[in-house]
C-alpha cells in the first residue's frame, strides 16, 4: 500500500476497524485511518465501498465489532453516539441532516446543548455569521430551506460544538457545482482554522481537490491511502472505481 | 340539538386530550402504540386515592367551595402526577427498554404493551377491587353558564386544568432544552443521537410525562365519574381516535383531537343513544384513517 507521511499526533485514529450493521456480516473490514488537525483527507471509492458505513461507525451509528478509534488520545470505540459529539467528534450524514420540522435557531440550538450554557449563545452566533444565509432568518422552519441552504445548515449544526474532527458524507450530492465549489470552500476554511476534516465522497474530482489525503475504499478495505494531488494524477485511478486495480503493494 | 351536548363534550374531551398527549408523544418518539396507557390513566387514579385517603387523616375533608375537591385531594393529585411518571418510567425500564436493547420489532413492543396491560389492570382490580370508588361524596349541582348550558364547578375546574396542563406542555416541547430534543427524537433519533442528544434519557422523560397527564386524565374522570379498575381501559380507543385525529406527534392535535371525539360522543348520546357512545371513537378511527391519515395535525 501506498502511504502519505502522517502527521506524528493525529486527532482522529482508526485501526482495524470493523463494523457491520448485522452482526457478522461486516462491511468495513479492518479499516486503517488516521487524520490530523488541519487536514482534510478524503475517503473514496465505488458504490458500495463501505464509506458511509466507515463514518457512521465513527459517528456510532453503526456498530463496531473490531478495532479501536482512537479521538485526542481516548479510546471512543465504545462509547455512545451523543457522547462522541460533546468530546468533539462532529458528523454531517448525506440526507436528512437537518430537523426539517424544526426553525433554524431551533437546529442549532439543539447542537448547542452539547455545550456548556454559557458558551451555546455565541457558538450559535458564530455559526450564523459563518454562514449568513441562515443568520438573517432563524425563525424560518428548515424544511424550506434550498438544497444548498440546507447542507450550510447540516455543516453549521455540526460546527456548533467547535469539533475538533468533522465528518461529512457526501455533502455535494444533489448540488449544482457551483454549490459544490461553495460548500467545499467552506470546508478549506474550517480546516484552516485547525479542524480534522474527513469527507466521504462520490464527486471524486472536487474531493481530491479541497483534500490534502485519499482514502480509497473497496468491499470494505483500504485500497490507496495517498496524497489527494498524487491521486487525482494516478493512472489507476478509473481502475480503482471499477474494482479492477490491483491490491496496493 | 341540545346546547348541553357541547359542554358535556368539553368535559369528556378534556379528560381524552389529557391522556392522548401521552399517547401521542410515545408513539411518536417510540413509534409504538402503548396499550398499557389506560392502566396509567387507572394508576393514577388509585395512587392519587391512595395518597387521598392518608392525607384525608391529617388534613381532614373539607372542600374547597365551590369545588368537591379538598385540599387533600390537591396534594394528592400533585404527589400522584409524579408517582404515576414513576410507573411510567419504572415499566419502560423493566420491560421496553431492554425489548429495544434486543432490537424487539415494533409488533413484540406492542405485544408487550398489551401484555403489561392486562397485568396492571388485573392488579389493580386485586388491589383495589372493582367496586366503583370516589374522591368525594360532596354533591356538585349543575349552574347556568350562558347559551342554554349547564356545568358544575368541578367540570369547570377540569376544563381549566386541562388548559393549564395543555399549555405547560407546549411551552416544554417548544420552550426549552427538553422539549426541542423531544421533538428531535421524534422526527429522527439518528441524527438527534449525532447531534449530542441522549435519545434514552428524552424516552425517560417522555414516559415521565406521559404517565402524569395519563394520571391528570384519570383523576379527572375519577372525579367527575367514578373511579374504576377498567376506566383507563374503556378510555383507551377514544385516546388513541384522539391522537390519530388531531396527527401523531402534535399536541394540540392530541387535545383538539380529545375534544372532538368528546364532543362526538357527546352528540351521539343525545341523538342516537348513549349505548352508542362508544361506538363514536370508532368511527372516527376510521374515518381518519381512511379519509385524512396524516389526521389534522400531522405531518405527511
Amino acid at each position: 500500500m501506498e502511504t502519505a507521511t502522517l502527521t506524528p499526533t493525529p486527532t482522529l485514529s482508526v485501526r482495524a476497524l470493523v463494523a457491520a450493521y448485522e452482526p457478522g456480516l461486516p462491511i468495513v473490514r479492518g479499516v486503517d485511518l488516521s487524520v490530523s488537525s488541519g487536514e482534510i483527507v478524503t475517503v473514496l471509492g465505488p458504490n458500495g465501498a463501505g464509506k458511509s458505513t466507515f463514518v457512521k461507525a465513527l459517528a456510532g451509528l453503526v456498530p463496531i465489532e473490531g478495532g479501536t478509534v482512537n479521538f485526542c488520545g481516548d479510546d471512543i470505540t465504545t462509547i455512545p453516539a451523543h457522547r462522541r459529539v460533546g468530546a468533539g467528534l462532529a458528523f454531517v450524514p448525506q440526507t436528512e441532516n437537518i430537523f426539517a420540522t424544526l426553525t433554524i435557531a431551533e437546529n442549532l440550538k439543539i447542537a448547542a446543548t452539547a455545550l456548556p450554557h454559557r458558551e451555546r449563545k455565541a457558538a450559535i452566533e458564530e455559526v450564523m455569521a459563518r454562514f449568513p444565509d441562515l443568520g438573517g432568518r432563524p425563525t424560518e422552519t428548515a424544511g424550506r430551506l434550498s438544497g444548498g441552504q440546507r447542507q450550510m445548515l447540516a455543516v453549521g449544526r455540526a460546527l456548533i460544538t467547535r469539533p475538533r474532527v468533522l465528518m461529512l458524507d457526501e455533502p455535494s450530492a444533489g448540488l449544482s457545482p457551483k454549490l459544490v465549489g461553495e460548500v467545499f470552500a467552506r470546508l478549506k476554511e474550517i480546516a484552516a482554522d485547525g479542524v480534522a476534516v474527513l469527507l466521504v465522497e462520490q464527486n471524486v474530482r472536487a474531493a481530491l481537490e479541497v483534500a490534502d489525503r485519499a482514502v480509497v475504499l473497496a468491499e470494505g478495505v483500504v485500497r490507496r491511502d495517498m496524497d489527494a494531488k498524487a491521486l487525482a494524477q494516478s493512472d489507476d485511478l478509473g481502475a480503482l472505481f471499477l474494482g479492477a486495480a490491483p491490491e496496493a503493494a | 340539538m341540545n346546547p348541553q351536548a357541547i359542554i358535556d363534550g368539553l368535559v369528556a374531551g378534556s379528560m381524552i386530550g389529557l391522556g392522548a398527549i401521552g399517547v401521542t408523544l410515545t408513539y411518536s418518539i417510540l413509534r409504538f402504540a402503548n396499550f398499557a396507557h389506560g392502566e396509567f390513566v387507572t394508576g393514577g387514579a388509585y395512587l392519587t386515592l391512595v395518597l387521598l385517603t392518608a392525607l384525608s387523616a391529617v388534613l381532614g375533608t373539607a372542600p374547597l367551595s365551590p369545588f368537591s375537591v379538598s385540599l387533600a385531594l390537591v396534594l394528592a393529585f400533585g404527589g400522584a402526577l409524579v408517582l404515576t411518571g414513576g410507573v411510567a418510567l419504572t415499566l419502560d425500564a423493566i420491560l421496553f427498554r431492554p425489548l429495544r436493547r434486543r432490537g424487539g420489532t415494533i409488533i413484540i413492543i406492542v405485544i408487550a404493551s398489551f401484555g403489561a396491560s392486562l397485568a396492571l389492570r388485573s392488579l389493580i382490580e386485586f388491589v383495589f377491587t372493582a367496586t366503583p370508588q370516589y374522591f368525594s361524596r360532596e354533591l356538585q349541582i349543575a349552574a347556568p353558564i350562558g347559551g342554554g348550558m349547564r356545568a358544575t364547578p368541578d367540570q369547570l375546574l377540569v376544563l381549566a386544568i386541562t388548559a393549564l396542563l395543555v399549555a405547560a406542555v407546549h411551552l416544554l416541547l417548544t420552550r426549552t432544552d427538553a422539549g426541542r430534543a423531544m421533538r428531535a427524537v421524534a422526527e429522527n433519533p439518528a441524527l438527534a443521537r449525532i447531534s449530542g442528544i441522549d435519545v434514552e434519557g428524552v424516552v425517560r422523560l417522555t414516559f415521565m410525562i406521559g404517565g402524569a397527564l395519563a394520571c391528570a386524565a384519570g383523576v379527572a374522570a375519577g372525579l367527575l365519574v367514578q373511579i374504576r379498575p377498567t376506566m383507563g381501559f374503556d378510555l383507551l380507543l377514544p385516546l388513541f381516535a384522539a391522537a390519530i385525529l388531531g396527527g401523531i406527534g402534535s399536541v394540540p392535535g392530541a387535545v383538539l383531537g380529545g375534544l372532538l371525539v368528546g364532543l362526538c360522543e357527546a352528540l351521539a348520546a343525545q341523538t342516537v343513544g348513549a349505548e352508542w357512545r362508544a361506538a363514536v371513537s370508532f368511527a372516527v378511527l376510521v374515518a381518519v384513517l381512511a379519509l385524512r391519515p396524516r389526521g389534522l395535525f400531522g405531518r405527511r
